[in-house]
């Protein structure tokens, strides 16, 4: 398995690597992932006057052998192998490997070592940034026009926001159920807490402290009556039998938002 | 019930015994008739009272002349930045002549406990108390001693003069049943007050003689006993809560759980001492069944102090107050 994940490493960088074998006198080029048998390589100390130099870039173990990024640099016109200009660091031979030949070829002709003269050349027009700008500014313009007026979706019609339920609306589905006995506390309780509400509203007591509140509406004639016999009904241990919760609840019943209005205090 | 029934008896007794303090209370403090109700029903329920009020403002005279009505032993700390919490608890003390430790207790041994300015002693003087206030218990060298019962703390804290006091933390707060917030009398109550101390004269003391204050009023009146208060804290545990007052009392404890300008709600003892609190304010209005208009008398005094805005609310200006009472107007809406 780990041979097999070698090998594709390898393929892979082998894939990658560069293998420039011809280059002109004084560029630069590499050549890459070249394996090379036996003991490590370097390069062999530089001469004064060498047509070619290479330096090692990287080396790395590649199974018993070494593999290397060369890169060579070429000052005279030729066929060279770049054996030729490394070395063994144990000092043993380099019998039996194969050469690495480059070639380094030359731009100019042979003997000419000046550079040739400069031919003239008419300038590019003035003012293509200006076209640049005006031909953009168009563009955009006709963009923002094809955004604004072509292919846009016209918004989907939202239906209107529901009117909050009136506590009259709240009030009645509660009376029903309480009446039909079918009422739990929790519902009993927001009956209780909806009369409350339901005269804080007719007797215009919105601003009022809510324990105020409902100290004022148990003042008043018709609500406190009402409020004090819901309250036997609801909190007493033994609810007095005279409370009449049908009778007592019959007219919330049919109440609708208009049938009571504000009065005032 | 029929007007023969034990129960009603006793329960009109329980009613003529608390309106009786209401009255005694009343001839030495004008105009508090809430935060005498407010003192009640921490008697009643065993719970906590914190008092927060400028100075001036009768607490140590009402919870004096309290303590003077039902016949309980009454002390009072000034709470200091250099008091110890071996100062409130006690401490053991090496008697000279036995040559052996022996117990000196605190003024945290009484029935009613009166700690004012709590706000001013250090944070391990004020969890000493808060300790004692939640076990009922101190410990002294290596002794458990039990409070006596009934054991009631009334604190007072100042909530303008900020400087060199230790705010209590919201744990420690919640330990308080209540937090009543006094303000000031209204004018009638207090040219009454001010009539009042006009006729308080002098009070002769051997040869010599001193101007009689206030907490003399109450020396030498009729007293109640502590037994009719134990009889009234049992019938505070009759009064009867129906399921519909339940739902109201978590309707209102949701909703500050779940507000959004609120980062701290109601913790599930505040639910608790609503329903408690309510059942005492039932029992000294006259009734064996507590009414929604209990949960909204006392809401504020049970749920403002443990609940907290969020930074956003603060910096926007709101109060907790007002989402109090916004959240009180919109359970009933």
């Amino acid at each position: 398995m780990r041979a097999l994940i070698a090998l594709l490493l390898t393929v892979a960088l082998a894939a990658q690597a560069r293998d420039q074998r011809t280059a002109s006198v004084g560029m630069r080029a590499f050549v890459e992932q070249i394996v090379i048998p036996g003991t490590q390589l370097e390069p062999a100390p530089s001469k004064f006057g060498a047509p070619v130099v290479v330096r090692v870039v990287k080396t790395w173990p590649h199974g018993e052998q070494l593999r290397y990024d060369l890169e060579w640099v070429g000052f005279e016109e030729g066929t060279f192998n770049l054996l030729d200009y490394l070395v063994r660091r144990d000092g043993s031979t380099k019998e039996g490997l194969e050469p690495i030949t480059v070639e380094v070829t030359s731009v100019l002709p042979p003997g000419d070592l000046e550079p040739g003269d400069l031919e003239p050349k008419t300038s590019e027009r003035l003012g293509g940034y200006s076209t640049l700008q005006v031909v953009v500014a168009v563009a955009w313009g006709i963009g923002l026009v094809l955004i604004l007026f072509v292919g846009r979706r016209r918004k989907p019609r939202t239906a209107p926001p529901e009117t909050p339920a009136t506590l009259a609306d709240r009030l009645r589905p509660l009376v029903e159920r309480v009446q039909g006995g079918a009422a739990s506390d929790a519902q009993k309780a927001e009956l209780e807490r909806l009369l409350v509400a339901f005269w804080r509203e007719r007797l215009d007591l919105g601003d009022v402290k809510a324990v105020d509140a409902i100290v004022a509406i148990k003042r008043h004639e018709q609500a406190g009556a009402l409020l004090r016999q819901v309250e036997a009904w609801l909190h007493m241990p033994n609810p007095p039998r005279d409370v009449d919760v049908q009778h007592l609840l019959a007219p919330y019943r049919s109440v609708t938002a208009d049938r009571f209005p504000p009065e005032a205090g | 019930m029929t007007a023969s029934d034990p129960a009603v008896t006793r329960f009109v007794e329980t009613r003529q015994f608390l309106d009786q303090i209401k009255t005694r209370v009343g001839t030495v403090v004008v105009g508090q008739d809430v935060v005498v109700e407010r003192v009640l029903i921490a008697l009643l329920t065993s719970g906590h009272l914190l008092l927060q009020g400028v100075p001036g403002l009768a607490k140590t005279l009402l919870v004096a002349a309290v303590s003077k009505t039902v016949d309980l032993a009454f002390a009072r700390i000034q709470f200091t930045i250099d008091l110890l919490p071996s100062d409130i608890v006690g401490s053991e003390i090496l008697d000279q002549k036995t040559h052996e430790f022996r117990i000196h207790k605190g003024p945290i041994f009484t029935n009613l406990l009166l700690a004012d300015e709590i706000n001013r002693a250090a944070p391990k003087v004020q969890s000493a108390l808060l300790e004692a206030m939640q076990e009922r218990r101190v410990t002294i060298g290596n002794q458990n001693f039990a409070l006596p019962a009934p054991f009631l703390v009334i604190a007072t804290q100042n909530p303008v003069e900020q400087a060199g006091t230790f705010e209590l933390p919201e744990a420690q707060l919640d330990r308080f049943m209540l937090l009543h917030r006094l303000g000031y009398l209204d004018p009638e109550d207090e040219k009454e007050v001010l009539r009042r101390n006009t006729r308080l004269g002098v009070k002769r003391e051997g040869k010599g003689a001193v101007a009689r204050t206030e907490f003399d009023v109450l020396d030498g009146q009729d007293k109640g006993s502590a037994d009719q208060l134990v009889r009234a804290m049992e019938d505070v545990q009759e009064v009867h809560v129906s399921e519909t007052f339940i739902e109201h009392v978590i309707e209102i404890v949701n909703r500050t759980r779940n507000h959004p300008l609120l980062e701290l709600g109601c913790s599930p003892r505040a639910g608790i001492s609503l329903v408690k609190a309510s059942r005492a304010r039932a029992l000294i209005h006259g009734r064996d069944y507590v009414v929604p208009e209990d949960l909204f008398a006392l809401a504020e005094d049970v749920i403002l102090h443990r609940i907290r805005l969020s930074y956003e609310a603060v910096a926007e200006g709101h109060t907790s107050q007002r989402v109090l009472q916004e959240i009180l107007t919109e359970v009933a809406q």
